[in-house]
């Protein structure tokens, strides 16, 4: 047991030696120009990320509130008594006349 | 006394690039070509390492308007340099493309006279043998992605659960669990074969 484990830490030991030394391979110098060549195809960063990054900062900060907003308007509404439409509304449900939206609005 | 120019340092040609000049990456790109290619060397097939390499500058280009100065940017890249090939390693896995023979004849013959030496001077001798990369690629192949990934970082380069956590992205405990049973996997691997 104790030399199947003395093998296994010497073949670790290789191994390890043997993953260092892919750093030393050598590649081509092409790869720069290339890399080059797709980052100046994407186009520069502020004009294609503005409305989008700009968008998305604000989006969910504002959430919160946005919905505080509309709770608060639509009490005020209620409270207010503001229902333009009510009339209009009613005379769709309760008048038995044919009504067309041409005449209903008048033109 | 002649005054030489000022070299730029990261945070200001960063700057210059999310201003729109994209040409001011290329500093970048040769600041950290080697530093790239030294993590990307060891983790990649040698026939991917050059379009890994691009990949990762491409990557940390469009991440550029997010990247925080806390850690460097050279920590940074490196980051993104580790989780390139992580996914690298996740889609070859998936699609299976990775190659899965056993250990030739050759490889067997290659172990026994190796672990049968004992002198340690040797091991610089065996390691440049093919062979031994043969053995880690077929070791390293027989791991998952995930595990692959952790036995690399903290087995042989030896980073600690923390460093080996910030570069992939995983929680500590993560790390800590996937370290584990990624060692007793290759260690029941090579054993079964030594």
């Amino acid at each position: 047991m104790r030399h199947l484990q003395r093998k296994y830490e010497t073949l670790i030991t290789i191994l390890r030696e043997a993953y260092f030394e892919k750093e030393h391979a050598e590649v081509g110098g092409q790869w720069q120009a290339n890399a080059m060549r797709r980052i100046r195809g994407l186009g520069p960063l502020r004009t294609r990320t503005n409305f989008f990054m700009f968008f998305e900062q604000f989006f969910w900060r504002l959430t919160p509130a946005t919905c505080l907003l509309i709770l608060i308007s639509t009490a005020l509404l209620f409270k207010l008594d503001f229902f333009p439409e009510y009339d209009l509304v009613a005379s769709l449900i309760y008048d038995t006349e044919e009504l067309t939206l041409t005449q209903l609005f008048g033109f | 006394m002649p005054d030489h120019p000022r070299t730029p340092s990261d945070a200001e040609i960063i700057r210059r690039i999310i201003d729109g000049e994209v040409n001011a990456f290329e500093h970048l790109l040769k600041k950290y070509q080697d530093h790239v290619l030294r993590i990307v060397k060891k983790h990649m097939p040698y026939q991917e390492v050059e379009e890994t390499a691009q990949e990762v500058f491409v990557r940390a280009y469009q991440a550029l308007p997010g990247f925080q100065e806390e850690g460097g940017f050279r920590q940074w890249l490196s980051s993104i340099a580790v989780r390139a090939c992580y996914d690298f390693w996740r889609k070859r896995y998936r699609s299976k493309e990775v190659p899965m023979s056993d250990l030739s004849g050759n490889h067997r013959d290659w172990m026994e006279r190796t672990l049968s030496r004992e002198s340690d001077t040797s091991f610089h001798e065996e390691r440049r043998e093919n062979e031994a990369r043969e053995v880690l690629d077929w070791a390293l192949n027989r791991l998952s992605a995930q595990d692959r990934m952790i036995v690399e970082l903290m087995y042989f380069e030896g980073l600690s659960v923390k460093e080996a956590a910030g570069l992939l992205g995983w929680s500590v405990t993560k790390v800590k669990v996937r370290s584990f049973r990624s060692r007793k996997k290759l260690e029941t691997l090579l054993k079964a074969v030594i």
